[in-house]
């Protein structure tokens, strides 16, 4: 596989930093200082000298500051940290450069402090437009901070804007998700990223849905608002490239693309991120000070790490590259795995052609757009 | 006093939780057969289900000695099951006795099996001492128990014994009434051998040993024996007696009780009932009410796993060792694959082995629904016995068919009257006779198919009469019926596992349940699926399965990775454990809801 270790790398960096918390939220954040922001910058340098010299060889492509709120740090924050990144990581030309924002705290200063470090790519969390939903489940947001945000990057015609939406917010209507994405369109969006509410334990939304104070979104009106967007989304010339993500041709995310793909390596620094090099995944610790204490003392962030077995690893390309519209290769399944899928899985495949479930073209096997709602149950009968 | 005079065979007669065990330990404690800090909890239940449940399924026998008087006695101890579904093994352990006591608990007064047991008791002539446990309890009623035991029974109970088995209370006048009213037994031990198998059990070592009382003649090691039913002899390798330990003795003799072991390879050759007699100086017939354990109710025994056939295959053989009344045979079903079809003495013995095959050897098992044996005569006058719904000719080459029927009794407080009555009519069952035992008490007499009562029917009249309601029945022939089978289709195809016979009266109703309990139960798949019951082609009712719309959609980035495989691989995982019909997944759920339909 010496070609595949040739491939750039991708590169993430965690920012733990909100305003508040969403209800739904389960990533790792808090709430803190310009102090606390300080000495989170250091101890992102300090992880970065400590780990920089295992990648002098190798070159990067893409890098992704997620979060967490990431436009929320202090200004000039970004733009010294994408200093030390350029100084301590080989990054070829083209690398695409993603941040996260949030409208309600990102200004122009911010903007321009972003791009001039080299970001051309931002995401602008919308989630949704509807201010009354959105303040039910927590989210500081308001219509004017959006509009700003998108006049902002539009005037400065920022050529590659992403936005997420949240899918199955209880309260949530068909309306409003297509209100959202028409929105979205008339900003001149290249990329949208639609986000089916995962409600995990420990949040806000858990209990609340648990206490019956909610309740969740019909499994029918999921399927009205994914067929609706599919169809919005298609007339304005996306493409479903991923189960759930659209792209206009050439907007695809570069970063994103490497998750899916089990021959590709990403260092994730900061806290509570994670990073898959050479088989491995390491985990970086998730507890703040333990990680600014850990940097502070020259100790590894990684808490824990896992191989992904041959097994492991075949069931994962499965299951990734089913999710993208591109599918499974399976000439190269063939080789990497020593195993004929279209042998191994006659029935299963056959039944799932018969039935427009899937469909196999050119050595690759993908599914059907239409039934993307049920991936899962078809993945299973293949791993 | 000559050798005889100073033995005493008894069994104890109680009904489930009036203490049974609880004074079998007490009087082994009291005459130093076993130590008191040896004594595990009711010593002489010796599986753990049956300990847990606390009812006892197989007896041990006891030999204890006691001090009477100036002299030392030699008491038998045998102990009877108290369920159902081993009267054969009761009436063969009563045979044995001369005398049993009858245990009641003062809270609770007589129930169905006590007096089930005690008739039988009686029908074998045996001298009955009535006790009357648990009257340090605050709700004991002794005189209203008497009055009840002489009632109903009509056993004087002016000396009857006052006791506490759990404390002690009382417990020596129980060995001393033994000692004053049980006969001793009777026999001559220079005539023909003539001993009574009572029991038996397999031992790794000695092989298949026969639990014998002596009623005549001596046996020792090296006697050649026959055994009178199956015609078999082996030479004795060892006899000995129970305390309850076994421990061998140089020989038994008329009146004695204890064990006699011969190398014998398979329990089936230590039937119950059987006469043993000496091969070259035998008797000249053996002892009367013989029979054949048969089985009374059927079901198959699947492996979850398809794999584990062969331990499963294993596991039902070790157990046959050890209880020669359960039946096997190879079944193959399309919706289970391969198994075994079963034939039990009842319901409760079915459990414990179901049971035992779960705790015992780790295997996880779906049963199907329970069945009795039917008749079903063809056109030609050709006579089946079907026990099993996938064998059933067509219905257009039945001329008739007979069911299995029961009479049943059942004692309830008369407050739960109406509840138990509904039921019974429910379940086909015949009206004969109403008793009252006393002013709060009636015991109810019908009869009723066998196949109403395998499912669920003991489990109906403990929830009707909240716990209080006690039943008893006992297999009276067999009756016309208008019987159908009852197929489950699901996508088109016959879940052959699904199949039942039942009461064309009842068919609609049940194939309606079925279709509603499997569309609970049977999980969402990529397509439609229809679910139907059907009686010789034709659909009666109808439920489908709509397909699944979705699934999970969320995002999957790197640190999602690993979770979202492992959430597949349980996926995966919990559908290998399912059962697959053409292209329909079914959980082993699906296969305990037909056994779990209301009425």
């Amino acid at each position: 596989m010496s070609d595949e270790e040739n491939r750039p790398l991708g590169l993430y960096i965690h920012i733990p930093f909100c305003d508040r918390k969403c209800d739904y939220c389960d990533f790792v954040s808090y709430s803190m200082d310009s102090k606390a922001q300080q000495l989170y910058l250091e101890a992102l340098f300090a992880e970065i000298d400590m780990v920089r010299s295992e990648f002098f060889d190798k070159t990067f492509d893409s890098i992704f500051i997620g979060g967490g709120t990431p436009s929320i740090v202090y200004e000039g924050f970004i733009a010294s940290l994408a200093r030390k990144l350029y100084s301590s990581f080989h990054f070829l030309d083209n690398t695409e450069f993603t941040i996260e924002v949030n409208p309600s705290s990102f200004t122009r200063e911010k903007f321009f402090e972003y791009v001039q470090a080299g970001v051309n790519r931002i995401s602008v969390g919308v989630q949704c437009l509807d201010e009354k939903l959105l303040r039910e489940h927590g989210r500081i947001q308001s219509m004017e901070n959006i509009e700003e945000t998108f006049k902002m990057l539009n005037t400065s015609q920022f050529p590659n804007i992403n936005s997420d939406v949240m899918i199955g917010l209880p309260g949530q209507t068909v309306d409003s998700v297509v209100d959202t994405i028409n929105y979205l369109l008339k900003q001149n969006v290249k990329h949208i990223s639609t986000y089916t509410l995962q409600v995990e334990r420990h949040t806000m939304l858990y209990s609340k849905l648990r206490k019956g104070r909610l309740s969740p979104m019909k499994d029918k009106t999921m399927i009205e608002i994914y067929n609706r967007i599919d169809r919005i989304l298609t007339k304005a010339g996306f493409h479903r490239y991923e189960i759930s993500n659209y792209a206009k041709p050439g907007f695809e995310c570069k970063h994103n693309l490497k998750y899916w793909d089990d021959g590709v390596s990403y260092l994730g620094l900061g806290v509570a991120a994670h990073s898959y090099i050479d088989g491995y995944r390491y985990y970086n610790t998730k507890r703040l000070d333990t990680y600014i204490d850990d940097m502070k003392d020259g100790k590894s962030a990684v808490y824990s790490r896992e191989y992904v077995s041959d097994e492991e690893r075949r069931e994962e390309r499965i299951m990734l590259s089913l999710r993208t519209t591109k599918g499974l290769d399976l000439e190269k399944f063939k080789k990497d795995f020593n195993e004929d899928l279209l042998r191994t899985h006659t029935d299963v495949i056959n039944r799932f052609i018969d039935k427009g479930m899937v469909e196999v073209k050119d050595n690759f096997l993908r599914i059907k757009n239409a039934y993307f709602a049920v991936s899962n149950s078809i993945i299973v009968e293949l791993i | 006093m000559n050798r005889l005079e100073k033995i005493r065979n008894f069994c104890i007669v109680a009904h489930i939780d009036h203490g049974k065990s609880t004074l079998a330990d007490r009087l082994m404690e009291y005459t130093n057969t076993v130590a008191k800090r040896d004594l595990a909890e009711q010593m002489l239940d010796s599986m753990d289900i049956e300990r847990e449940r606390g009812i006892t399924i197989k007896l041990t026998p006891a030999c204890m000695k006691y001090n009477y008087k100036g002299e030392e006695y030699t008491l038998n101890l045998i102990d009877t099951p108290g369920h159902v579904d081993f009267s054969y093994e009761v009436s063969r352990s009563l045979f044995a006795c001369e005398g049993a006591i009858l245990v009641v608990d003062a809270s609770q007064g007589v129930q169905a099996q006590t007096l089930a047991n005690v008739y039988l008791a009686l029908d074998a002539n045996l001298e009955i001492i009535p006790v009357i446990n648990k009257i340090d309890l605050p709700s004991a009623d002794i005189a209203g128990t008497k009055k009840e035991i002489e009632d109903t029974i009509g056993i004087p109970c002016d000396d009857a014994c006052e006791i506490s088995a759990k404390t002690g209370l009382n417990i020596e006048s129980v060995l001393d009434a033994v000692i004053k009213n049980v006969p001793s037994p009777k026999g001559d031990e220079d005539a023909p051998l003539k001993a009574l198998i009572f029991d038996s059990y397999y031992d790794s070592y000695k092989g298949a040993v026969s639990l014998v009382r002596i009623f005549d003649g001596t046996v020792k090691a090296g006697d050649e024996i026959l055994f009178m039913q199956t015609n078999k002899s082996f030479i004795v390798t060892e006899v000995g007696i129970f305390t309850p330990n076994s421990v061998e003795v140089d020989r038994l003799r008329a009146g004695d009780v204890g064990y006699i072991a011969a190398s014998i390879k398979n329990v089936s050759d230590t039937k119950v009932g059987d006469t043993i007699t000496l091969k070259n100086n035998p008797v000249d017939k053996p002892l009367d009410g013989y029979k054949e354990a048969t089985s009374v109710v059927f079901c198959g025994i699947f492996p979850l796993d398809g794999d584990k056939y062969q331990e499963l295959q294993d596991a039902l053989e070790k157990l046959k060792l050890n209880d020669a009344s359960l039946h096997f045979s190879k079944e193959t079903s399309i919706a289970l694959g391969h198994g075994f079809r079963c034939g039990f003495l009842g319901l409760l013995h079915m459990e414990i082995i179901t049971e035992r095959l779960e705790r015992e050897f780790n295997l996880e098992i779906i049963t199907t629904a329970p069945s009795v044996e039917y008749k079903v005569y063809d056109n030609k006058g050709k006579v089946y016995d079907v026990t099993n719904p996938s064998e059933m000719p067509p219905m257009s080459n039945i001329a008739k068919m007979e069911e299995p029927i029961v009479k049943m009794e059942i004692i309830t407080p008369k407050d739960y009257l109406g509840g138990i009555m509904d039921l019974c009519a429910n379940r086909r069952g015949v009206y004969h006779d109403m008793q009252y035992i006393d002013a709060n008490r009636t015991k109810l007499i019908y009869t009723m198919p066998l196949n109403e009562i395998v499912y669920d029917f003991f489990d109906k009249i403990k929830s009707i009469s909240k716990g209080y309601a006690s039943m008893d029945y006992e297999l009276a022939g067999y009756q016309d019926s208008q019987l159908v089978k009852l197929d489950i289709l699901l996508n088109g195809e016959i879940c052959d596992a699904l199949s039942i016979i039942v009461h064309k009266d009842k068919a609609y109703q049940r194939g309606r349940a079925l279709c509603e309990r499997l569309k609970t139960v049977i999980p969402r798949h990529l397509f439609e699926i229809p679910i139907q019951a059907v009686i010789g082609g034709k659909v009666i009712a109808r439920e489908t399965i709509s397909a699944m719309r979705k699934d999970v959609l969320a995002k999957c980035y790197g640190g999602d990775v690993t979770r979202k495989r492992k959430l597949l691989e349980k996926q995966k995982e919990g559908k290998k454990r399912m059962r697959r019909l053409g292209s329909v997944d079914l959980p082993s759920e699906a296969f305990v809801s037909i056994l779990k339909l209301d009425d």
